[in-house]
């Protein structure tokens, strides 16, 4: 039954079954029409035979009527058998019955006497012949002496009714067999008769019937054709009632057809449908199966393309014609392709970036593990750089995204030149990966590194901007360097830190120092997260010195951490930190709460400066901390100076007026601090109405050893000047710079040459001391 | 005077129902037809009277049949055949009670035949198969033939009788059935079977 599940087959079976059942049907048909017209032909043939043999049965009593009418008439026999002249009567018998060739003949009287010439019929059977005799009967077939004859009578009229001249002619073996070859079929006939309940039979080659037999016969007479067992083989017969003699007998003549002869024509054509019919299916059988071979082959090799598909196969299926199984193949095969497609648009989309096209982080990290496992125990060496485009987040802020994605697609490109036969990656963002298989000459790494450097430290355009892009590159080596892939790649990336604190456009290999530096900045993390709880922290406050009142105007507040096991810590060690980190917005609020408290107990017009971080400006809820920290402490707003560095421009532009928008509605000032370093754009001068510019150390440093420097802060402060902005000079050292800044008209300084930062306590003191001011300095 | 006889006999049959000892004898065929021509003899018990014996009767051939047809005669009486056809009469009989043959080759040739003998006579022509006819030689008196109705009508002796019927067609042996009556017995019923008369022969056979 497994093979039925095969469409192939199921179709083959189903329409063989049907041409099968149609077949049959037409050829039962056919078979019954040949069978119906066969016995027809039969039964016709028979009944001919039969009236055949009515003929020759009336011509035999024809002849025998006449012979006997003849005799009767003769005078001379009348008149012998009228005065009972046995002599006479018995001579002239045996001359018309050897006439006649029969072997019987009787005269029976008409009062019952009977004269005959054959003795083996006994008187008391031939004298029953009186009575049909006298019942007119003049012909017909009788039993006497055991066998059916055909007797003819005449009456003797002298010239009344003195008797009967009776022949009988035997119906024996010899004239059924001539009856026989008179017929036009091979036909078989007998002559059954009965008398007193038996039947007594003349065959010709018919013969030995059983009485059964004859009961069956006398069934049918008159009726139509049946079948019987004739000497051993079914035979179809017929049974024609012949007239009797007497009443009380009865004759049949029966006609019997051989089956197997008669039905010989129509059996050929039986079994030549047969055969045909048997050749019509074999043929339906086998084009039927072709038929559906041809439909399911190609479904077969459908089914196992897409079986092939499914294992991850790329297939094409052979299309031939144009029919639905064409079109469908070509549909498949379009399928595919279009499979094909997606398959690789996925893989593309998993394995490479779609901005570059360089392989992505998930390729990286896969082409690094095989690495590893390449590299394995050969002892050969690979290098993993991290490249970082310097100062991208400004480039991305100022120029905006689309330039920011240029720039990196302009670098992947010149990467991917620089660094060919490499595998080159985009890890996400500015951040670029190249894998070089080193062998044992560690000098490659630098002539590659140095030739990327080299590619992407070119000015490249975009939109119209000349930007003049970096990058530094952080390398580690493996395995010396790590012995997995995040190894590697944390280590590269220590390496690149490195790289860009020694100064962008550098690379840097991976030491163990870097290791440890990097464990170190951790430990500086986890103690700053518990330093402000701890009061770790401590302000320490640097006056300014007001230039026009020659007085202490104010102090910048600056944090100091006591380390408890590292001692004092310096802001530029652990601020950077602290901004990574977030801390520094808790770490800010504590310095605004605690110069606030301060601040409120000097004298009033003494003001305090806090240095505020961009990440405090964008993640911290500054205005609400500077808020409760007025209201906790009491100072007036105008004595709170925010200082601030260009930096927090760079994100957010808008928001960040808005918020120094509000403080100014405070009342709180707002300071630009170092100003004339980064990108120094005159537009924030125009866009805010800021207190006051602190002029950057460096430029003060310069101020009597560069020629422009005093020009650039001249012009600074004839710019605040102009624009009513307060002026600081910071980091003020020697007398002389001193009276350079006040000839340009700087509004205050600040630096050593006036006092260095201090703790409160010497501030309190030092307003006891002097009375609130500093006069004598300048 | 053969006229004269006929008439005697048929007088004799006629004259019995008005007799008060008078014997009617009916015959029907199986289909309860009357029968007419069958000739009833009554025997009585006490001994058969002979009728008159002796007379002449003529049987004739004229236009290829015999005339009458039936005639009863009285032992011992004369028949005379006359030929009155044109053409050859072989007449003859084969019965019994009278055999003999008669050429009658010429027109208006007569024979006579004398039959002394009681019995039926069939009469037939050699030449001409379908010429029938019959003579009836009775030993009694009461003999008679039945009328259209199938009657005839004895007056015989008071005592017991034999009765017998004779007709042409009568199938029985010798054409003949009998049976006995009561002395006093009125009425006598014969029911006979009787065959077709012959077809007639065609004339060129």
């Amino acid at each position: 039954m497994r093979s039925f599940r095969s469409l192939s087959t199921r179709l083959t079976v189903q329409f063989a079954l049907l041409f099968a059942a149609a077949m049959l049907v037409v050829s039962a048909a056919l078979s019954t029409v040949i069978s119906g017209a066969t016995s027809r032909r039969v039964e016709s043939q028979l009944q001919s035979s039969g009236a055949v043999y009515d003929r020759l049965w009336q011509q035999r009593a024809h002849e025998l009527q006449n012979a006997a009418q003849l005799l009767a008439r003769d005078f001379g026999f009348r008149a012998a058998v009228a005065t009972g002249d046995h002599a006479t009567m018995q001579s002239a018998l045996g001359n018309a019955a050897a006439r006649l060739k029969v072997r019987s003949a009787f005269i029976v009287s008409a009062d019952g006497k009977v004269t005959a010439i054959d003795p083996s019929i006994p008187a008391s059977q031939s004298e029953r012949l009186w009575d049909p005799l006298d019942d007119g009967r003049l012909t017909g077939v009788s039993v006497l002496a055991g066998r059916p004859r055909q007797l003819v009578a005449a009456p003797i009229m002298a010239p009344t009714l003195i008797g009967w001249v009776v022949f009988a002619a035997d119906l024996d073996p010899r004239e059924m067999r001539g009856l026989e070859r008179l017929s036009a079929i091979p036909l078989r006939a007998a002559v059954l008769a009965e008398s007193d309940r038996r039947w007594f039979e003349a065959a010709g080659s018919m013969s030995a019937l059983s009485s059964q037999a004859a009961g069956i016969a006398e069934q049918h007479v008159r009726g139509r054709t049946f079948e019987m067992r004739v000497a051993g083989e079914n035979s179809i017969m017929l049974a024609k009632p012949l007239p009797t003699f007497s009443g009380r007998e009865q004759a049949i003549l029966l006609l019997g057809y051989p089956k197997a002869e008669a039905l010989a024509d129509a059996r050929k054509l039986q079994l030549g449908l047969a055969v045909m019919t048997l050749l019509g299916l074999l043929l339906m059988g086998f084009a039927t199966w072709r038929a559906a071979g041809r439909i399911t082959r190609p479904l077969a090799r459908l089914d196992e393309a897409a079986g092939r598909l499914a294992a991850g196969e790329h297939v094409q299926v052979r299309v031939r014609g144009t029919d639905e199984l064409a079109r469908l193949a070509t549909s498949f095969n379009e399928m595919v392709g279009k499979i094909v497609e997606r398959e690789q648009r996925i893989t593309q989309l998993a394995f490479n970036d779609v901005l570059t096209g360089l392989p992505n982080r998930t390729m990286f990290q896969q082409q690094l593990e095989q690495l590893f496992r390449g590299s394995e125990g050969s002892g050969s060496l690979f290098a993993l750089h991290c490249l970082d485009l310097d100062q991208f987040k400004v480039i991305n802020d100022t120029l905006g995204h689309p330039a920011g994605d240029a720039l990196l697609v302009e670098t992947a490109h010149r990467l991917r030149h620089a660094a060919r036969g490499h595998f080159v990656g985009r890890l996400g963002g500015d951040e670029f990966v190249v894998l070089q298989s080193v062998g044992e000459d560690r000098d490659s790494i630098d002539r590659l590194a140095r030739e990327i450097l080299g590619a992407i430290t070119r000015s490249v355009m975009i939109d119209g901007n000349e930007i003049v892009s970096s990058t530094s590159i952080g390398i580690a080596i493996a395995p010396d360097d790590g012995r997995d892939s995040g190894m590697l790649l944390r280590n590269a990336d220590l390496a690149l830190y490195r790289a860009k604190e020694a100064g962008r456009g550098t690379y840097a290999f991976f030491e163990e120092s870097l290791n440890q530096r990097a464990q170190e900045r951790r430990q500086l993390e986890s103690d700053l997260r518990v330093a402000v709880d701890r009061g770790e922290f401590e302000l320490h406050y640097q006056p300014l010195f007001d230039l026009e009142h020659n007085c202490i105007c104010s102090f910048e507040a600056l944090i100091r951490w006591n380390h408890p096991k590292r001692g004092l810590i310096s802001p530029v060690d652990f601020i950077p930190v602290a901004e990574d980190t977030g801390l520094i917005v808790p770490i800010g609020a504590w310095v605004i709460r605690e110069a606030c408290a301060q601040a409120a107990r000097w004298p009033e017009q003494v003001r305090i400066a806090v240095n505020v971080s961009p990440v405090q400006f964008h993640r911290g809820a500054l205005h609400e901390t500077i808020l409760r920290a007025l209201a906790a402490s009491g100072l007036a707003p105008g004595r709170l100076e925010v200082e601030i560095t260009e930096s927090i421009f760079l994100e957010g532009s808008e928001t960040t007026l808005r918020l120094l928008h509000a403080l100014r509605a405070l009342g709180v000032r707002v300071a630009l601090d170092d100003f004339g370093t980064g990108y120094s754009s005159l537009s924030y001068l125009q866009s805010f109405p800021f207190d006051k510019l602190k002029i950057d150390r460096s430029f003060i440093h310069n101020l009597l050893t560069r020629e422009g420097a005093s020009a650039i802060v001249r012009a600074i402060t004839e710019l605040a000047n102009a624009l009513n902005i307060e002026t600081t000079a910071e980091g003020v050292e020697e007398t002389a710079q001193l009276m350079e800044l006040r000839a340009h008209g700087c509004s205050s300084v600040q630096g050593f040459l006036f006092a260095e930062p201090m703790a409160s306590s010497d501030v309190d003191r030092l307003f006891k001391e002097e009375g609130g001011a500093i006069r004598n300095v300048a | 005077m053969v006229r004269g006889l006929l008439a005697f006999a048929a007088g004799l049959a006629l004259s019995a129902p008005l007799n008060a000892g008078a014997l009617t004898v009916r015959v029907v065929d199986s289909a309860g037809k009357p029968v007419r021509d069958a000739v009833v003899t009554l025997y009585p018990s006490t001994g058969a009277r002979a009728p008159k014996s002796g007379g002449r009767y003529v049987v004739s051939q004229q236009n290829l049949q015999f005339h009458p047809f039936l005639t009863i005669v009285p032992v011992g009486a004369d028949v005379s055949f006359p030929n009155l056809d044109n053409t050859k009469h072989h007449v003859y009989s084969f019965s019994a009670a009278k055999r003999f043959e008669l050429k009658l080759f010429a027109k208006d040739q007569s024979r006579t035949v004398h039959f002394d003998k009681p019995g039926v006579v069939a009469l037939g022509c050699n030449i001409h198969d379908q010429m029938s006819a019959f003579i009836v030689v009775t030993d009694s008196t009461w003999t008679g033939r039945t009328n259209a109705q199938g009657l005839v009508a004895f007056d015989p002796p008071n005592s017991p009788a034999r009765l017998t019927v004779w007709h042409p067609y009568l199938r029985a042996p010798g054409g003949l059935m009998q049976e006995s009556i009561a002395a006093g017995q009125h009425i006598a019923s014969f029911s006979i079977r009787l065959r077709p008369p012959p077809p007639t022969m065609p004339m060129d056979y």
